[in-house]
């Protein structure tokens, strides 16, 4: 089965196309990274998938079905996004922001149940924030923040998460806690993908969709597409490739500045 | 509840009882057993419109800027009072000020001027909070100076036109217009009750339209609802106390400092601290000097530094 996959997608802002034509098919349970440089449409890509930006042509499907015959709830208990980050302008405390992550679930003036509050502790709990539950989220630091936003999406117990540069603000051991997290949340079958600029930890997911301007350069697995030939072609930098010491995995260093 | 919010409830009901029961006391004569007759036919909707005005002014204030993630924002600067003003400018110059018309009129007139803003502040790179207040400035003053001009050329006085823009809790019902606006206050608080209705989904669009979209919120319904709710209700209010400002852009915050910001607490204690506050001013307004002012000069005297103190701290 395939979780996510777009067909012949053209999107853009204003007259300037920056997909046109793009296809993308992403298999259930897989753990997708997409790299690319600064303006690749790479968070263009993740909300045009969950429906957020909606194609000029082409469509996505969620599940086998097509995107726009499901409802934005429907759609909200699939599919949820860590958006890079948030700017918040009333004073929500944390456990407030994770619980609206359960917005999905609950109908016009239904009160949260007792089992929404459960979901909402345990991922609280999962990504290390509920010390923070009483404090107002803009007391917070970036890093905590971003932890609150995964707990949000997970609280929508989706089959598909996408992460928008979801690590951009932590510090290396909240990096690699986050994804740990995301590697158990993977085995335990959820569709993961992945926008990241850090080209190492993009290395860790099964595979990768190297883009730029729009266009697929490579599709697969880490050791085929961090090639110091297509990160020259994506990047135009030159940079040092080598294997990880311990897993083997592919990793980028910066060229000699 | 805690203690601190229940205390919180507990204060802004007071000052709701407080301000009416001070607002029946007050004016010529006082108030003895010997005058009930005058204080139940005139005293008593005044308090009435009063509670109505002032809590829909700032529910709908409340909604709109959760909606906008704006502390700015509310019918006043949106220029939705005075397109209802205009709107209920045309019913009385065009004779029809006694009739269901005014209400009409200035629902419609609130609604014009909430669609023009949108428009006009919807540019490349979505509504931002400086081209919405921008555009609602540019609207508000627009229609104002329009309202001046309709009535003027059509030889009312300034005194009406001025009142009409700054709004006044004096009205003087006929049975036919009394039953108009308590038709009009009904409508005016269904909507609130609406807007009540969808709390959650103002909460989660006051976080943003991206991250509503993604819980599950049709953004776009939403938001015109909730523009169309809320300028339909002010504008039937506005029709009888014409524009009053800065209840529904202080009361809101006040509001969200005693009990944050989720919309079930918000707006209903919004309401109830609406009510209390407008009624509080027509008091002062009908003691300060002898031939009374127009509310907003005393909304205004209080809500100008307070939007003062929020452009500085908030934006």
């Amino acid at each position: 089965m395939k979780a996510l996959t777009a067909e012949g997608l053209s999107f853009g802002y204003g007259n300037e196309l920056i997909f046109d034509g793009f296809s993308l098919a992403i298999e259930s349970g897989e753990f997708l990274g997409i790299i690319g440089p600064n303006g690749s449409g790479k968070s263009t890509l993740l909300r045009l998938l969950n429906g957020t930006l909606r194609p000029l042509r082409g469509v996505v499907n969620v599940l086998g079905k097509e995107i726009n015959r499901l409802s934005r709830k429907e759609i909200a208990q699939t599919i949820a996004l860590v958006p890079q980050e948030s700017f918040f302008a009333f004073e929500w405390t944390v456990q407030e922001v994770v619980l609206m992550g359960r917005n999905p679930y609950l109908k016009l003036l239904e009160r949260p149940r007792q089992e929404d509050l459960n979901k909402v502790a345990e991922t609280m709990k999962l990504t290390g924030v509920q010390m923070l539950a009483t404090k107002s989220i803009n007391s917070i630091s970036a890093g905590e923040k971003q932890r609150v936003l995964l707990a949000r999406a997970l609280a929508q117990e989706p089959q598909i998460l996408l992460l928008d540069e979801a690590t951009s603000h932590l510090d290396l051991a909240h990096q690699v806690a986050l994804l740990q997290i995301l590697k158990i949340l993977n085995e335990q079958g959820k569709t993961i993908v992945l926008v990241s600029h850090d080209l190492n930890e993009a290395a860790l997911c099964s595979r990768l969709l190297l883009l730029a301007q729009g266009k697929t350069i490579a599709c697969d697995i880490p050791a085929k597409v961090l090639t110091p030939d297509l990160i020259r072609a994506a990047y135009g930098l030159e940079p040092v490739v080598t294997k990880h010491p311990c897993t083997g995995k592919p990793q980028v260093l910066f060229p000699p500045i | 509840m805690s203690s601190k919010r229940r205390l919180s409830w507990a204060v802004i009901v007071l000052l709701l009882i407080f301000s009416g029961v001070l607002s029946i006391l007050t004016g010529p004569g006082g108030f003895s057993y010997r005058i009930l007759n005058q204080v139940l036919l005139f005293r008593l909707p005044r308090v009435l419109v009063g509670v109505v005005a002032g809590g829909v002014l700032a529910v709908v204030g409340g909604a709109f800027q959760g909606l906008l993630r704006n502390p700015l924002v509310d019918p006043w600067t949106l220029g939705v009072a005075s397109g209802a003003a205009l709107g209920a400018a045309f019913a009385i110059v065009t004779g029809t000020g006694s009739s269901v018309l005014l209400p009409v009129f200035a629902f419609s007139g609130a609604v014009l001027a909430i669609a023009l803003v949108y428009v006009l502040a919807r540019g490349r790179g979505g509504l931002t909070v400086i081209r919405l207040v921008l555009a609602g400035v540019i609207v508000s003053f627009f229609f104002s100076s329009l309202v001046m001009l309709v009535m003027v050329i059509s030889h009312r006085s300034l005194g009406e036109a001025v009142y009409l823009m700054m709004g006044s809790l004096t009205v003087v019902f006929t049975r036919k217009s009394l039953g108009l606006f308590v038709i009009s206050a009904i409508l005016a608080l269904a909507g609130c009750g609406w807007l009540m209705v969808h709390n959650r989904e103002l909460d989660v669009i006051s976080l943003s339209e991206e991250t509503a979209l993604s819980l599950g919120v049709d953004v776009q319904r939403l938001t015109r609802m909730v523009f169309l709710v809320g300028s339909v209700a002010v504008g039937l209010i506005i029709a009888w106390t014409g524009a009053i400002s800065f209840v529904g852009l202080v009361v809101p915050h006040l509001v969200r400092m005693l009990f944050g910001p989720k919309h079930s607490q918000v707006l209903p204690g919004s309401f109830l601290l609406g009510a209390g506050v407008l009624l509080f001013a027509d008091v002062l307004v009908r003691t300060l000097t002898p031939t009374g002012l127009p509310l907003s000069v005393v909304t205004a005297l209080v809500g100008v530094p307070f939007f003062i103190y929020l452009l500085r701290t908030r934006v």
